[in-house]
Protein backbone atom coordinates (compact mmCIF):
# COMPACT_ATOMS: atom_id res chain seq x y z
CA UNK A 1 0.00 0.00 0.00
CA UNK A 2 3.04 2.20 0.92
CA UNK A 3 4.39 2.05 -2.51
CA UNK A 4 1.53 2.84 -4.60
CA UNK A 5 2.47 6.99 -3.46
CA UNK A 6 6.20 6.68 -4.15
CA UNK A 7 5.80 4.66 -7.53
CA UNK A 8 3.21 7.26 -8.61
CA UNK A 9 5.54 10.53 -7.38
CA UNK A 10 8.58 9.02 -8.82
CA UNK A 11 6.76 8.25 -12.30
CA UNK A 12 5.20 12.23 -11.77
CA UNK A 13 8.99 13.08 -11.38
CA UNK A 14 10.12 11.51 -14.20
CA UNK A 15 7.18 13.29 -16.48
CA UNK A 16 8.51 16.50 -15.49
CA UNK A 17 11.97 15.81 -16.79
CA UNK A 18 10.98 14.41 -19.86
CA UNK A 19 8.78 17.77 -20.47
CA UNK A 20 11.61 19.78 -19.16
CA UNK A 21 14.17 17.96 -21.73
CA UNK A 22 12.22 17.95 -24.70
CA UNK A 23 11.18 21.40 -23.97
CA UNK A 24 14.63 23.00 -23.35
CA UNK A 25 15.78 20.91 -26.19
CA UNK A 26 13.04 22.63 -28.60
CA UNK A 27 13.36 25.99 -27.48
CA UNK A 28 17.55 25.20 -27.58
CA UNK A 29 16.76 24.41 -31.46
CA UNK A 30 14.30 27.16 -32.13
CA UNK A 31 16.89 29.60 -33.28
CA UNK A 32 18.40 26.80 -35.53
CA UNK A 33 15.05 26.12 -37.21
CA UNK A 34 13.95 29.42 -37.38
CA UNK A 35 17.18 30.35 -39.81
CA UNK A 36 16.64 27.30 -42.07
CA UNK A 37 12.46 28.38 -42.58
CA UNK A 38 13.05 32.15 -42.94
CA UNK A 39 16.10 31.38 -45.61
CA UNK A 40 13.35 29.21 -47.71
CA UNK A 41 10.66 32.18 -47.56
CA UNK A 42 9.97 35.12 -50.03
CA UNK A 43 11.41 38.09 -48.07
CA UNK A 44 7.95 39.68 -47.49
CA UNK A 45 6.72 36.56 -45.25
CA UNK A 46 9.66 37.42 -43.33
CA UNK A 47 8.36 39.33 -40.31
CA UNK A 48 4.70 38.25 -40.56
CA UNK A 49 2.53 37.93 -37.31
CA UNK A 50 1.64 35.56 -36.66
CA UNK A 51 4.60 33.93 -37.71
CA UNK A 52 4.73 32.10 -40.48
CA UNK A 53 6.59 28.72 -38.70
CA UNK A 54 6.27 26.35 -42.64
CA UNK A 55 7.33 28.59 -45.54
CA UNK A 56 4.65 28.69 -47.76
CA UNK A 57 5.52 28.70 -50.92
CA UNK A 58 8.79 27.05 -50.26
CA UNK A 59 11.47 28.72 -52.22
CA UNK A 60 15.23 28.67 -52.87
CA UNK A 61 15.61 31.74 -54.75
CA UNK A 62 17.55 33.27 -51.19
CA UNK A 63 20.24 30.52 -51.60
CA UNK A 64 20.58 31.15 -55.42
CA UNK A 65 21.14 34.51 -55.13
CA UNK A 66 23.59 34.58 -52.06
CA UNK A 67 25.63 32.39 -54.48
CA UNK A 68 25.32 33.31 -57.94
CA UNK A 69 25.00 37.27 -57.65
CA UNK A 70 26.80 37.26 -54.51
CA UNK A 71 30.77 35.60 -53.97
CA UNK A 72 29.49 33.43 -51.01
CA UNK A 73 30.59 30.38 -52.99
CA UNK A 74 34.13 31.81 -52.99
CA UNK A 75 34.00 32.52 -49.38
CA UNK A 76 33.21 28.83 -48.70
CA UNK A 77 36.04 27.48 -50.92
CA UNK A 78 38.47 29.66 -48.91
CA UNK A 79 36.81 28.69 -45.64
CA UNK A 80 37.23 25.36 -46.57
CA UNK A 81 41.03 25.76 -47.95
CA UNK A 82 42.06 27.69 -45.20
CA UNK A 83 41.07 25.04 -42.76
CA UNK A 84 42.12 22.33 -44.00
CA UNK A 85 45.42 24.19 -44.71
CA UNK A 86 45.75 24.77 -40.73
CA UNK A 87 44.54 21.65 -39.77
CA UNK A 88 47.18 19.75 -41.56
CA UNK A 89 49.14 21.83 -40.71
CA UNK A 90 48.25 21.88 -36.71
CA UNK A 91 48.08 17.75 -37.35
CA UNK A 92 52.11 17.60 -38.52
CA UNK A 93 53.74 20.37 -36.33
CA UNK A 94 51.85 19.88 -33.13
CA UNK A 95 52.17 16.18 -33.22
CA UNK A 96 55.74 16.25 -34.02
CA UNK A 97 56.89 18.63 -31.31
CA UNK A 98 54.34 17.06 -29.00
CA UNK A 99 56.40 14.07 -29.59
CA UNK A 100 60.06 15.93 -29.08
CA UNK A 101 58.54 17.66 -25.95
CA UNK A 102 56.86 14.21 -24.19
CA UNK A 103 59.36 11.67 -25.57
CA UNK A 104 62.64 12.98 -26.12
CA UNK A 105 65.36 14.28 -24.30
CA UNK A 106 67.38 17.32 -24.87
CA UNK A 107 68.64 20.23 -23.51
CA UNK A 108 66.36 23.18 -22.24
CA UNK A 109 63.19 21.01 -22.88
CA UNK A 110 61.50 21.60 -20.10
CA UNK A 111 62.39 25.55 -19.71
CA UNK A 112 61.11 25.57 -23.31
CA UNK A 113 57.50 23.44 -22.80
CA UNK A 114 57.42 26.16 -19.66
CA UNK A 115 57.97 29.10 -21.80
CA UNK A 116 54.91 28.05 -23.95
CA UNK A 117 52.80 27.58 -21.27
CA UNK A 118 52.57 31.10 -19.69
CA UNK A 119 52.76 32.32 -23.50
CA UNK A 120 49.49 30.48 -23.38
CA UNK A 121 47.79 32.84 -21.21
CA UNK A 122 48.39 36.24 -23.80
CA UNK A 123 45.36 36.95 -24.88
CA UNK A 124 44.81 37.12 -28.87
CA UNK A 125 44.48 40.56 -28.69
CA UNK A 126 48.23 41.89 -27.14
CA UNK A 127 49.06 40.68 -30.40
CA UNK A 128 46.67 41.64 -32.81
CA UNK A 129 48.09 44.78 -34.22
CA UNK A 130 52.15 43.78 -33.94
CA UNK A 131 50.83 40.85 -35.92
CA UNK A 132 49.43 42.96 -38.31
CA UNK A 133 52.35 45.47 -39.12
CA UNK A 134 54.55 42.07 -39.12
CA UNK A 135 51.74 40.88 -41.90
CA UNK A 136 52.27 44.09 -43.66
CA UNK A 137 55.80 44.07 -43.46
CA UNK A 138 55.77 40.53 -45.27
CA UNK A 139 53.37 42.01 -47.68
CA UNK A 140 51.05 39.20 -46.61
CA UNK A 141 48.22 41.37 -45.49
CA UNK A 142 45.18 40.46 -48.00
CA UNK A 143 46.53 37.11 -48.92
CA UNK A 144 45.68 33.22 -47.70
CA UNK A 145 49.75 33.83 -46.14
CA UNK A 146 48.20 36.19 -43.31
CA UNK A 147 45.05 33.19 -42.65
CA UNK A 148 47.89 30.55 -42.65
CA UNK A 149 51.49 31.20 -41.70
CA UNK A 150 50.60 32.12 -38.21
CA UNK A 151 48.28 29.43 -37.67
CA UNK A 152 50.68 26.57 -38.34
CA UNK A 153 50.70 25.59 -34.79
CA UNK A 154 48.91 25.95 -31.37
CA UNK A 155 50.38 26.19 -27.96
CA UNK A 156 47.45 24.32 -27.11
CA UNK A 157 47.62 21.50 -29.36
CA UNK A 158 51.16 20.69 -28.62
CA UNK A 159 50.14 20.75 -24.85
CA UNK A 160 46.98 18.40 -25.87
CA UNK A 161 48.84 15.70 -27.82
CA UNK A 162 51.84 16.17 -25.57
CA UNK A 163 49.26 14.86 -23.15
CA UNK A 164 48.17 12.42 -25.48
CA UNK A 165 51.70 10.72 -26.27
CA UNK A 166 52.78 10.90 -23.00
CA UNK A 167 50.78 7.79 -22.42
CA UNK A 168 53.01 5.67 -25.11
CA UNK A 169 55.05 2.92 -23.40
CA UNK A 170 58.84 3.71 -24.52
CA UNK A 171 59.47 0.49 -24.85
CA UNK A 172 57.47 0.33 -28.71
CA UNK A 173 59.36 3.60 -28.85
CA UNK A 174 62.75 1.92 -28.05
CA UNK A 175 61.29 -1.39 -30.15
CA UNK A 176 61.24 0.45 -33.64
CA UNK A 177 64.45 2.34 -32.76
CA UNK A 178 66.50 -1.11 -31.91
CA UNK A 179 65.00 -2.22 -35.35
CA UNK A 180 66.75 0.83 -37.34
CA UNK A 181 63.89 3.20 -37.56
CA UNK A 182 65.62 6.84 -37.19
CA UNK A 183 63.89 9.41 -34.88
CA UNK A 184 60.97 10.77 -38.05
CA UNK A 185 60.91 7.17 -38.56
CA UNK A 186 59.67 6.09 -34.84
CA UNK A 187 57.45 9.41 -35.11
CA UNK A 188 55.83 8.25 -38.79
CA UNK A 189 55.54 4.72 -38.17
CA UNK A 190 54.89 4.15 -34.40
CA UNK A 191 53.92 7.18 -32.94
CA UNK A 192 51.36 8.83 -35.72
CA UNK A 193 49.37 5.52 -35.70
CA UNK A 194 48.90 5.49 -32.14
CA UNK A 195 48.21 8.96 -31.58
CA UNK A 196 45.27 8.90 -34.46
CA UNK A 197 42.29 9.33 -31.18
CA UNK A 198 44.19 12.32 -29.98
CA UNK A 199 44.62 13.91 -33.60
CA UNK A 200 41.38 13.50 -34.41
CA UNK A 201 40.60 15.84 -31.46
CA UNK A 202 43.55 18.21 -32.71
CA UNK A 203 41.81 18.30 -35.74
CA UNK A 204 38.19 19.20 -34.42
CA UNK A 205 39.38 21.79 -32.36
CA UNK A 206 41.25 23.21 -34.74
CA UNK A 207 38.95 22.86 -37.94
CA UNK A 208 36.07 24.47 -35.83
CA UNK A 209 38.62 27.45 -34.55
CA UNK A 210 39.62 27.79 -37.91
CA UNK A 211 36.47 27.95 -39.54
CA UNK A 212 34.28 30.19 -36.95
CA UNK A 213 37.53 32.43 -36.62
CA UNK A 214 36.44 35.94 -37.39
CA UNK A 215 38.62 38.84 -35.51
CA UNK A 216 41.80 38.08 -37.33
CA UNK A 217 40.55 37.16 -41.33
CA UNK A 218 38.12 40.51 -40.45
CA UNK A 219 41.44 42.72 -39.87
CA UNK A 220 44.04 41.07 -42.09
CA UNK A 221 42.08 40.89 -44.97
CA UNK A 222 39.90 43.27 -46.79
CA UNK A 223 39.46 42.03 -50.47
CA UNK A 224 36.38 40.71 -51.14
CA UNK A 225 37.35 37.85 -52.87
CA UNK A 226 39.41 36.05 -50.04
CA UNK A 227 36.87 36.54 -47.24
CA UNK A 228 36.16 33.55 -45.39
CA UNK A 229 32.66 32.67 -44.37
CA UNK A 230 31.93 34.53 -41.36
CA UNK A 231 33.31 38.40 -42.65
CA UNK A 232 31.52 37.39 -45.58
CA UNK A 233 28.38 36.67 -43.66
CA UNK A 234 28.96 40.00 -41.41
CA UNK A 235 29.19 41.89 -44.75
CA UNK A 236 26.44 40.59 -45.60
CA UNK A 237 24.83 41.32 -42.64
CA UNK A 238 25.78 44.83 -42.73
CA UNK A 239 24.86 45.46 -46.47
CA UNK A 240 21.89 47.82 -46.53
CA UNK A 241 20.66 45.90 -50.19
CA UNK A 242 20.79 42.59 -48.64
CA UNK A 243 17.60 40.90 -47.19
CA UNK A 244 16.83 39.39 -44.20
CA UNK A 245 15.96 35.78 -46.04
CA UNK A 246 18.87 36.28 -47.74
CA UNK A 247 21.31 37.19 -44.78
CA UNK A 248 19.70 33.15 -43.09
CA UNK A 249 20.70 31.33 -46.51
CA UNK A 250 24.73 33.10 -46.13
CA UNK A 251 24.06 32.22 -42.16
CA UNK A 252 23.02 28.21 -43.20
CA UNK A 253 25.67 28.00 -45.83
CA UNK A 254 28.06 29.15 -42.86
CA UNK A 255 26.65 26.85 -39.98
CA UNK A 256 25.99 23.87 -42.24
CA UNK A 257 29.42 22.38 -42.36
CA UNK A 258 30.48 22.42 -38.97
CA UNK A 259 27.19 21.06 -37.91
CA UNK A 260 27.80 17.82 -40.38
CA UNK A 261 30.84 17.49 -39.37
CA UNK A 262 29.62 17.39 -35.52
CA UNK A 263 26.78 15.18 -35.94
CA UNK A 264 28.97 12.37 -37.85
CA UNK A 265 31.98 12.80 -35.57
CA UNK A 266 30.08 13.67 -32.13
CA UNK A 267 31.73 11.11 -29.83
CA UNK A 268 34.65 12.75 -30.64
CA UNK A 269 34.07 16.39 -29.94
CA UNK A 270 32.66 15.51 -26.79
CA UNK A 271 35.67 13.71 -25.58
CA UNK A 272 37.62 16.32 -26.64
CA UNK A 273 36.15 18.64 -25.19
CA UNK A 274 35.73 16.83 -21.70
CA UNK A 275 38.83 15.41 -22.24
CA UNK A 276 40.87 18.99 -21.23
CA UNK A 277 38.48 20.28 -18.36
CA UNK A 278 39.02 16.88 -16.53
CA UNK A 279 42.81 16.25 -16.53
CA UNK A 280 43.38 20.30 -16.24
CA UNK B 1 77.39 28.38 -44.56
CA UNK B 2 81.30 27.50 -43.93
CA UNK B 3 82.52 25.91 -40.22
CA UNK B 4 83.21 29.44 -38.58
CA UNK B 5 85.81 28.18 -35.73
CA UNK B 6 84.23 30.04 -32.93
CA UNK B 7 85.55 29.36 -29.41
CA UNK B 8 82.69 27.81 -28.48
CA UNK B 9 82.75 25.35 -25.59
CA UNK B 10 83.16 21.99 -27.91
CA UNK B 11 80.28 20.66 -25.19
CA UNK B 12 77.64 23.09 -26.90
CA UNK B 13 78.34 22.47 -30.55
CA UNK B 14 78.55 18.64 -29.61
CA UNK B 15 74.78 18.83 -27.72
CA UNK B 16 73.63 20.73 -30.60
CA UNK B 17 74.77 17.82 -32.84
CA UNK B 18 73.47 15.10 -30.74
CA UNK B 19 70.40 17.28 -30.18
CA UNK B 20 69.66 18.37 -33.64
CA UNK B 21 66.75 15.63 -34.37
CA UNK B 22 64.54 17.07 -31.29
CA UNK B 23 65.41 20.92 -31.89
CA UNK B 24 64.41 20.52 -35.70
CA UNK B 25 60.87 18.83 -34.31
CA UNK B 26 60.32 21.97 -32.29
CA UNK B 27 61.71 24.21 -34.54
CA UNK B 28 58.36 25.51 -36.00
CA UNK B 29 56.32 25.83 -33.27
CA UNK B 30 59.43 27.39 -31.50
CA UNK B 31 59.50 30.05 -34.46
CA UNK B 32 56.40 30.69 -34.57
CA UNK B 33 56.11 31.53 -30.73
CA UNK B 34 58.95 34.38 -31.09
CA UNK B 35 57.65 35.67 -34.19
CA UNK B 36 54.11 35.68 -33.53
CA UNK B 37 53.69 36.11 -29.75
CA UNK B 38 57.07 36.93 -27.81
CA UNK B 39 58.10 39.75 -30.52
CA UNK B 40 54.33 41.79 -31.13
CA UNK B 41 53.73 40.92 -27.45
CA UNK B 42 57.01 43.66 -26.22
CA UNK B 43 56.47 45.46 -29.68
CA UNK B 44 52.51 46.04 -28.42
CA UNK B 45 53.57 46.69 -24.87
CA UNK B 46 56.22 49.71 -26.40
CA UNK B 47 53.77 50.70 -28.44
CA UNK B 48 51.23 50.99 -25.40
CA UNK B 49 53.73 53.43 -24.32
CA UNK B 50 54.14 55.77 -27.38
CA UNK B 51 51.47 57.50 -29.22
CA UNK B 52 51.77 55.93 -32.69
CA UNK B 53 49.23 55.97 -35.80
CA UNK B 54 51.54 53.09 -37.77
CA UNK B 55 52.12 55.93 -40.60
CA UNK B 56 54.62 57.74 -38.61
CA UNK B 57 57.26 56.65 -36.45
CA UNK B 58 56.32 56.14 -32.81
CA UNK B 59 56.38 59.02 -30.49
CA UNK B 60 56.84 58.25 -26.76
CA UNK B 61 54.71 59.24 -24.15
CA UNK B 62 55.05 57.40 -21.27
CA UNK B 63 52.05 56.17 -19.09
CA UNK B 64 50.17 58.91 -20.94
CA UNK B 65 48.05 55.98 -22.83
CA UNK B 66 46.98 54.98 -19.65
CA UNK B 67 46.21 57.73 -17.89
CA UNK B 68 44.12 58.95 -20.37
CA UNK B 69 42.36 55.37 -20.64
CA UNK B 70 41.92 55.53 -16.84
CA UNK B 71 41.04 59.77 -15.77
CA UNK B 72 40.01 60.56 -19.22
CA UNK B 73 38.02 58.17 -21.40
CA UNK B 74 34.24 57.83 -20.47
CA UNK B 75 34.00 54.91 -23.10
CA UNK B 76 36.25 52.83 -22.00
CA UNK B 77 35.15 53.51 -18.44
CA UNK B 78 31.55 52.33 -19.87
CA UNK B 79 33.51 49.73 -21.88
CA UNK B 80 35.14 48.24 -18.49
CA UNK B 81 31.79 48.61 -16.77
CA UNK B 82 29.97 46.79 -19.70
CA UNK B 83 32.29 44.04 -20.04
CA UNK B 84 32.37 43.07 -16.66
CA UNK B 85 28.47 43.31 -16.22
CA UNK B 86 28.28 40.87 -19.36
CA UNK B 87 30.89 38.47 -17.41
CA UNK B 88 28.88 38.41 -14.42
CA UNK B 89 25.62 38.16 -15.90
CA UNK B 90 26.72 35.05 -18.05
CA UNK B 91 28.84 33.47 -15.91
CA UNK B 92 25.39 33.90 -12.84
CA UNK B 93 22.96 32.03 -15.93
CA UNK B 94 25.56 29.56 -17.99
CA UNK B 95 27.34 27.43 -15.51
CA UNK B 96 24.03 27.02 -13.43
CA UNK B 97 21.99 26.14 -16.53
CA UNK B 98 25.56 23.68 -17.40
CA UNK B 99 24.84 21.82 -14.29
CA UNK B 100 21.52 22.05 -14.23
CA UNK B 101 21.04 20.12 -17.51
CA UNK B 102 24.13 17.89 -17.19
CA UNK B 103 22.44 16.68 -13.25
CA UNK B 104 18.91 16.00 -16.20
CA UNK B 105 21.17 13.94 -18.26
CA UNK B 106 23.03 12.24 -15.43
CA UNK B 107 19.66 10.40 -14.58
CA UNK B 108 18.18 7.33 -17.13
CA UNK B 109 16.83 8.83 -19.61
CA UNK B 110 15.84 7.61 -23.20
CA UNK B 111 17.19 9.54 -26.28
CA UNK B 112 20.10 11.58 -24.10
CA UNK B 113 22.24 12.28 -27.18
CA UNK B 114 19.32 13.28 -28.29
CA UNK B 115 19.69 16.36 -25.97
CA UNK B 116 22.78 16.98 -25.47
CA UNK B 117 23.07 17.68 -29.30
CA UNK B 118 20.79 20.07 -28.90
CA UNK B 119 22.30 21.60 -26.26
CA UNK B 120 25.88 21.69 -27.77
CA UNK B 121 24.90 22.34 -31.03
CA UNK B 122 25.10 26.22 -30.68
CA UNK B 123 28.82 26.02 -29.01
CA UNK B 124 30.58 24.71 -32.28
CA UNK B 125 28.14 27.39 -34.26
CA UNK B 126 30.67 30.41 -35.31
CA UNK B 127 29.68 33.25 -33.03
CA UNK B 128 29.24 35.59 -36.34
CA UNK B 129 26.29 33.01 -36.91
CA UNK B 130 24.99 32.92 -33.91
CA UNK B 131 24.61 36.74 -33.93
CA UNK B 132 23.16 37.26 -37.01
CA UNK B 133 20.51 34.28 -35.73
CA UNK B 134 19.63 36.41 -32.96
CA UNK B 135 19.97 39.61 -34.41
CA UNK B 136 16.57 38.56 -36.53
CA UNK B 137 15.16 37.09 -34.03
CA UNK B 138 15.31 40.43 -31.72
CA UNK B 139 14.16 42.45 -34.63
CA UNK B 140 11.56 44.86 -33.48
CA UNK B 141 9.00 42.75 -35.84
CA UNK B 142 11.07 39.65 -35.39
CA UNK B 143 10.06 36.31 -33.80
CA UNK B 144 10.14 37.32 -30.25
CA UNK B 145 7.77 39.90 -30.39
CA UNK B 146 5.61 38.38 -32.57
CA UNK B 147 4.57 35.56 -29.56
CA UNK B 148 4.88 37.75 -26.73
CA UNK B 149 2.42 40.05 -28.90
CA UNK B 150 0.52 37.16 -28.50
CA UNK B 151 0.68 37.12 -25.05
CA UNK B 152 -0.25 41.02 -24.80
CA UNK B 153 3.22 42.12 -24.29
CA UNK B 154 4.37 45.23 -25.86
CA UNK B 155 7.23 45.29 -28.33
CA UNK B 156 10.79 45.29 -26.60
CA UNK B 157 13.04 47.15 -28.15
CA UNK B 158 15.56 44.20 -27.75
CA UNK B 159 18.93 45.61 -29.09
CA UNK B 160 17.66 49.47 -29.86
CA UNK B 161 17.34 50.04 -26.04
CA UNK B 162 20.38 51.11 -24.27
CA UNK B 163 18.83 49.34 -21.06
CA UNK B 164 17.60 45.97 -22.82
CA UNK B 165 20.62 45.67 -25.57
CA UNK B 166 23.33 44.15 -23.54
CA UNK B 167 20.87 42.02 -21.44
CA UNK B 168 19.84 40.80 -25.22
CA UNK B 169 23.29 40.11 -26.17
CA UNK B 170 23.98 38.28 -22.46
CA UNK B 171 21.01 35.83 -23.74
CA UNK B 172 22.31 34.94 -27.06
CA UNK B 173 25.84 34.77 -25.68
CA UNK B 174 24.47 32.10 -23.08
CA UNK B 175 22.12 30.00 -25.39
CA UNK B 176 25.55 30.02 -27.48
CA UNK B 177 27.80 28.86 -24.37
CA UNK B 178 26.27 26.65 -21.62
CA UNK B 179 26.32 23.69 -23.46
CA UNK B 180 30.02 23.42 -23.23
CA UNK B 181 29.50 23.45 -19.37
CA UNK B 182 26.85 20.74 -19.96
CA UNK B 183 28.91 18.18 -21.46
CA UNK B 184 31.78 19.01 -19.03
CA UNK B 185 29.51 18.62 -15.71
CA UNK B 186 27.96 15.49 -17.37
CA UNK B 187 31.51 13.72 -17.61
CA UNK B 188 32.71 14.80 -14.45
CA UNK B 189 29.27 13.39 -12.75
CA UNK B 190 29.78 10.25 -14.57
CA UNK B 191 33.14 9.79 -13.36
CA UNK B 192 31.89 10.05 -9.52
CA UNK B 193 32.58 6.35 -8.31
CA UNK B 194 28.88 4.75 -7.93
CA UNK B 195 30.11 3.51 -4.43
CA UNK B 196 29.92 6.89 -2.66
CA UNK B 197 26.28 7.49 -3.38
CA UNK B 198 25.77 3.89 -2.43
CA UNK B 199 27.74 4.22 1.03
CA UNK B 200 25.62 7.47 1.58
CA UNK B 201 22.28 5.63 0.94
CA UNK B 202 23.05 3.30 3.29
CA UNK B 203 24.07 5.98 6.05
CA UNK B 204 20.70 7.27 5.62
CA UNK B 205 21.49 10.25 3.17
CA UNK B 206 18.57 11.81 1.38
CA UNK B 207 18.94 13.41 -2.39
CA UNK B 208 19.98 16.80 -1.05
CA UNK B 209 22.13 15.42 1.19
CA UNK B 210 23.96 13.39 -1.45
CA UNK B 211 23.86 16.29 -3.68
CA UNK B 212 25.47 18.35 -0.91
CA UNK B 213 28.15 16.35 0.40
CA UNK B 214 29.05 14.03 -2.61
CA UNK B 215 28.09 15.54 -5.89
CA UNK B 216 29.22 19.25 -5.11
CA UNK B 217 32.76 18.28 -3.40
CA UNK B 218 33.43 16.20 -6.39
CA UNK B 219 32.57 18.84 -9.00
CA UNK B 220 34.62 21.70 -7.33
CA UNK B 221 37.42 21.38 -9.60
CA UNK B 222 35.12 20.87 -12.48
CA UNK B 223 33.25 24.18 -11.47
CA UNK B 224 36.61 26.35 -10.83
CA UNK B 225 37.68 25.36 -14.25
CA UNK B 226 34.31 26.28 -16.00
CA UNK B 227 34.23 29.25 -14.15
CA UNK B 228 37.68 30.60 -14.49
CA UNK B 229 37.23 29.57 -18.77
CA UNK B 230 34.34 31.40 -18.98
CA UNK B 231 35.57 34.80 -17.54
CA UNK B 232 38.27 34.80 -19.40
CA UNK B 233 36.73 33.86 -22.73
CA UNK B 234 33.57 35.84 -21.73
CA UNK B 235 36.03 39.16 -20.74
CA UNK B 236 37.08 39.02 -24.37
CA UNK B 237 33.65 39.20 -25.88
CA UNK B 238 34.15 40.69 -29.72
CA UNK B 239 32.12 38.76 -32.55
CA UNK B 240 27.97 38.98 -30.99
CA UNK B 241 28.71 43.06 -30.24
CA UNK B 242 30.68 43.40 -33.75
CA UNK B 243 27.56 41.89 -35.37
CA UNK B 244 24.57 42.80 -33.19
CA UNK B 245 24.97 46.42 -31.98
CA UNK B 246 28.41 47.71 -32.97
CA UNK B 247 29.01 48.87 -29.38
CA UNK B 248 25.03 50.77 -29.45
CA UNK B 249 22.93 51.87 -29.04
CA UNK B 250 24.87 54.83 -27.11
CA UNK B 251 27.79 52.98 -26.48
CA UNK B 252 25.60 50.64 -23.59
CA UNK B 253 27.16 47.35 -25.33
CA UNK B 254 30.54 48.82 -26.12
CA UNK B 255 32.75 46.09 -24.56
CA UNK B 256 36.89 46.25 -23.74
CA UNK B 257 37.77 44.96 -27.26
CA UNK B 258 35.29 46.40 -29.07
CA UNK B 259 36.48 49.63 -28.22
CA UNK B 260 39.94 48.16 -28.92
CA UNK B 261 39.39 47.36 -32.24
CA UNK B 262 37.69 50.83 -33.08
CA UNK B 263 40.71 52.07 -32.35
CA UNK B 264 42.64 50.21 -34.33
CA UNK B 265 40.24 51.43 -36.74
CA UNK B 266 40.87 55.10 -36.28
CA UNK B 267 44.98 54.50 -36.44
CA UNK B 268 45.37 54.86 -32.80
CA UNK B 269 47.47 51.81 -32.39
CA UNK B 270 49.31 52.94 -28.90
CA UNK B 271 46.33 53.70 -27.37
CA UNK B 272 44.54 50.51 -28.78
CA UNK B 273 47.78 48.58 -27.41
CA UNK B 274 47.53 50.39 -24.03
CA UNK B 275 43.68 48.67 -23.62
CA UNK B 276 44.93 45.20 -25.03
CA UNK B 277 47.67 45.19 -22.22
CA UNK B 278 44.96 46.36 -19.57
CA UNK B 279 42.75 43.61 -21.18
CA UNK B 280 45.87 41.50 -20.47
CA UNK B 281 46.22 42.52 -16.94
CA UNK B 282 42.51 41.78 -16.06
CA UNK B 283 43.25 38.02 -17.28
CA UNK B 284 46.41 37.26 -15.39
CA UNK B 285 44.43 37.81 -12.18
CA UNK B 286 42.13 34.91 -13.26
CA UNK B 287 44.56 32.73 -14.90
CA UNK B 288 46.80 33.65 -11.60
CA UNK B 289 43.96 32.27 -9.56
CA UNK B 290 43.26 28.55 -11.35
CA UNK B 291 47.11 28.72 -11.21
CA UNK B 292 46.86 28.79 -7.45
CA UNK B 293 44.13 26.44 -7.00
CA UNK B 294 45.08 23.98 -9.57
CA UNK B 295 48.48 23.73 -7.73
CA UNK B 296 46.57 22.97 -4.31
CA UNK B 297 45.15 20.04 -5.79
CA UNK B 298 47.99 18.86 -7.01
Amino acid sequence: MSVQPKTFRNSSKRIILYVVLVGSSILMMIPFYWSVVTSLKLEKFVFTSPPQWIPNPLVWVNYIHVLTKMPFARYFANSVFVALAVTLAHVFFDTLAAYAFAKLKFPGRDQIFFVMLLALMVPFQVNLIPLYKIMAAFHWTNTYLALIIPNLTSIFGIFLMRQFLMTIPNELLDAARIDGCSEFGVFRKVVLPLALPGIATLIIFTFMGTWNDFLWPRIVINSEKLFTLPVGLALLQMKNTSNEAQIMAGTVLTALPMIIVFLFMQRQFIEGMTAGALKG
Amino acid sequence: MTAIPLPLPRRVTRSVKKYAIPYLFIAVPVISLIVFLLIPMVASLWWSLNDYSGLQPPKFVGLNNYIQLFTNDKIFGKGLVNTTVFVLLGMSIGPTLGLLTALMLNQKVRFRSFYRTAYYLPVMTSLVVVSTIWLMLYNRNGLINTVLQTFGVAKVGWLSSPHVALISIVIASVWQGFGFETVVFLAALQSIPRELYEAAMIDGAGGGAQFRYITLPSLRPVIVFVYIIGIIGSYQVFDQIYVMSSGGPVYSTTTIVYYLFTKFMDLRLGYASAIAYVLFAILVVFSYIQMRISRERA
